[in-house]
């Protein structure tokens, strides 16, 4: 616009914008950076804490600080145009396994657990996994994948394969990363697992069809958790792939979790108990196959046992679908309600509603309510006029309507788990055989 | 007689006990240190970045306008307000304008106010970058 402007960022997210600035081209812009949080902080706290308070990194007015970026010349630096060539360094490194075992660590290529060193060799072995081209491009990759915040990075099948290798993957297993890893026709950006957001948020998958027993996925007890090769090794090297290939991960900069998420390491990777399930599997539910192979990909706050609900009353007499209403009902407004239910509280629910469309459809949960959620506050009477105009209400993600019921685990007990992940896409994994 | 018989004991265990002192320096002289091996970057590419042109700075900012533009950010509605009126109560020669942004996100666009902003706005502040 040819208007010079300056964002209001909190200095905590110095790192990362001094990064994001960079990447659209922008190193100097100057950004105000102020003490934080401002969220849940009054009135008196932010015209105390911010207005007159001082940048925390220079220690400096704030409002000092906004005149001058407004009125002091531009510097050369920040005169300099053209373009900025990258690449992504060596293609290869030299050295014995401990010292590249020690080098990937250092360059924050791993997830801090040792690994399989990508040799060429195995990398090759790995390839025997996909027919297609070790240099085909399978998508563009960021650390957040709403909208152009943060810069793509694109990869090859060999790449995905690199990272396959390094998480202690099989060559059969190579398709379902491939196909976790491919870009959405929708925005032809891939899904990464471990999000930008100072929420904390963690990826999920879903895999059904017939390779779930080909490459030997466990959906029986523990299936959600690290107690198989196949679901172990798949749900790191989807972490592996988005430190890689999308740059994701990196505190300060491209991770910003404030409080973290241990999920992250090996994601959630349910492969559905079909089985054993009275209902249609979930990727049947999508408008696939029966015995199709297809991995479905989502992102939230995570699932934990419905036990630690108070509404999940304990007693001889339980009303499970009533206790996942109550739960859906408590679920926040980003993610909705995702539901992992063990086969016998299956054979409750199933007991009750001949289908799970039926069963979302009674649970629909009550109208948004966002109390506080960037609401105008009303002025009082001793406020500056300017304080006084009005603001517009914000309308809603939409996630409430989003509910997802999965099928998985054991039948040894009526244990099961609920969350909030929200569904993104399913994609037919051997279309990446 | 007991004295060449124990010499010749000693000099055979000598002889065997060099024999296995120079075949284990052997095994360890034979002992490749480790090898090194070369492996594959596990990094995807990243984009080249096209320079962009700042906007020029203003003189000063009497008589000048300032739209301060909130994105919706929790909270970002008290900020950004008390932001425009520190403007009227401290530097009343300097207009300053609380524009709502329309649409959801921090990604959401607002044509409309864009195009005010174009035409109207002097200089601009934005927030909230969380």
């Amino acid at each position: 616009m040819g208007i010079p402007a300056t964002a209001i960022v909190l200095a905590e997210f110095y790192e990362q914008e001094k990064e994001k600035a960079l990447q659209v081209g922008m190193p100097g812009v100057r950004t105000q950076w102020i003490k934080g949080p401002v969220w849940a902080k009054t009135r008196e706290q932010l015209r105390r804490d911010v207005i007159e308070g001082n940048n925390p990194i220079s220690g400096r007015p704030v409002m000092q600080e906004i005149f001058e970026k407004f009125t002091m010349p531009l510097t050369t630096e920040e005169k300099r145009t053209g373009e900025i060539k990258r690449d992504r360094g060596p293609e290869t490194y030299t050295g014995t396994p401990e010292e590249l075992q020690k080098l990937f660590l250092e360059k924050r290529f791993t997830d801090f657990l040792p690994i399989v060193l990508p040799t060429p060799e195995r990398v090759n072995d790995m390839l025997r996994g996909t027919s297609h081209d070790p240099d085909e491009i399978v998508g563009k990759m960021s650390p957040t994948n709403t909208g152009d915040y943060f810069e793509y990075w694109t990869f090859t099948v060999r790449d995905v394969a690199v990272n396959a290798v390094m998480a202690g993957c099989k060559p059969e297993y190579l398709p379902i990363l491939l196909a976790i890893a491919s870009a959405d026709p929708r925005t032809g950006n891939s899904k990464e697992a471990i999000s930008i957001s100072d929420n904390g948020f963690v990826g999920a998958l879903v895999i059904n069809g017939n390779i779930r027993d080909e490459i030997g996925l466990n959906y029986e007890v523990g299936a959600v958790g690290p107690y198989a090769h196949a679901n172990t090794t798949i749900g790191r090297a989807w972490s592996l792939m988005a430190i890689n290939l999308g740059n994701c991960g990196k505190v300060g900069t491209t991770y910003m979790g404030v409080i973290g998420n241990p999920m992250n390491l090996i994601n959630i990777v349910i492969a559905e108990n079909e089985e054993k399930s009275p209902f249609k599997p979930f990727s049947v539910r999508k408008g696939f196959e029966k015995g199709e192979n297809v991995v479905s990909l989502f992102e939230g706050w995570g699932i934990l046992s419905a036990a630690n609900w108070a509404v999940n009353r304990w007693g001889t007499e339980m009303d499970y679908p009533q206790i996942m209403k109550d739960i859906a009902a408590q679920q926040g407004f980003l993610f909705g309600s995702c539901f992992v239910l063990s086969p016998p509280i299956a054979n409750f629910v199933k007991a009750r509603f001949g289908t799970i469309e039926e069963l979302e459809e009674w649970l629909a949960p009550p109208p948004p309510q966002m109390p506080g959620f960037a609401k105008p506050k009303p002025a009082t009477e001793g406020d500056a006029p300017a304080a006084k105009q009005p603001a517009p209400k914000m309308p809603a993600f939409g996630g409430f309507s989003n509910t997802s019921i999965i099928v998985t685990g054991g039948s040894n007990n009526n244990y099961w788990s609920a969350g909030g992940l929200r569904y993104s896409r399913s994609i037919r994994i051997d279309d990446w055989r | 007689m007991n004295r060449h018989i124990s010499a010749a004991i000693i000099a055979v265990l000598c002889l065997g006990f060099f024999c296995s002192f120079t075949s284990l320096n052997d095994q360890a002289q034979a002992a490749p240190a480790e090898e090194k091996i070369t492996v594959l970057t596990p990094l995807g590419t990243p984009p080249s970045i096209k320079l962009k042109n700042m906007a020029p700075r203003l003189d000063n900012l009497k008589g000048k306008t300032i739209y301060i533009v909130d994105n919706g950010y929790p909270s970002s509605d008290l900020l950004l307000t008390e932001m425009a009126a520190w403007f009227e109560r401290e530097m009343p020669e300097t207009k300053a304008l609380y524009k709502r942004k329309g649409g959801f996100g921090f990604e959401s666009e607002d044509p409309a106010l864009w195009a005010e902003i174009k035409e109207k706005a002097d200089a601009v502040i934005i927030g909230l970058g969380h």
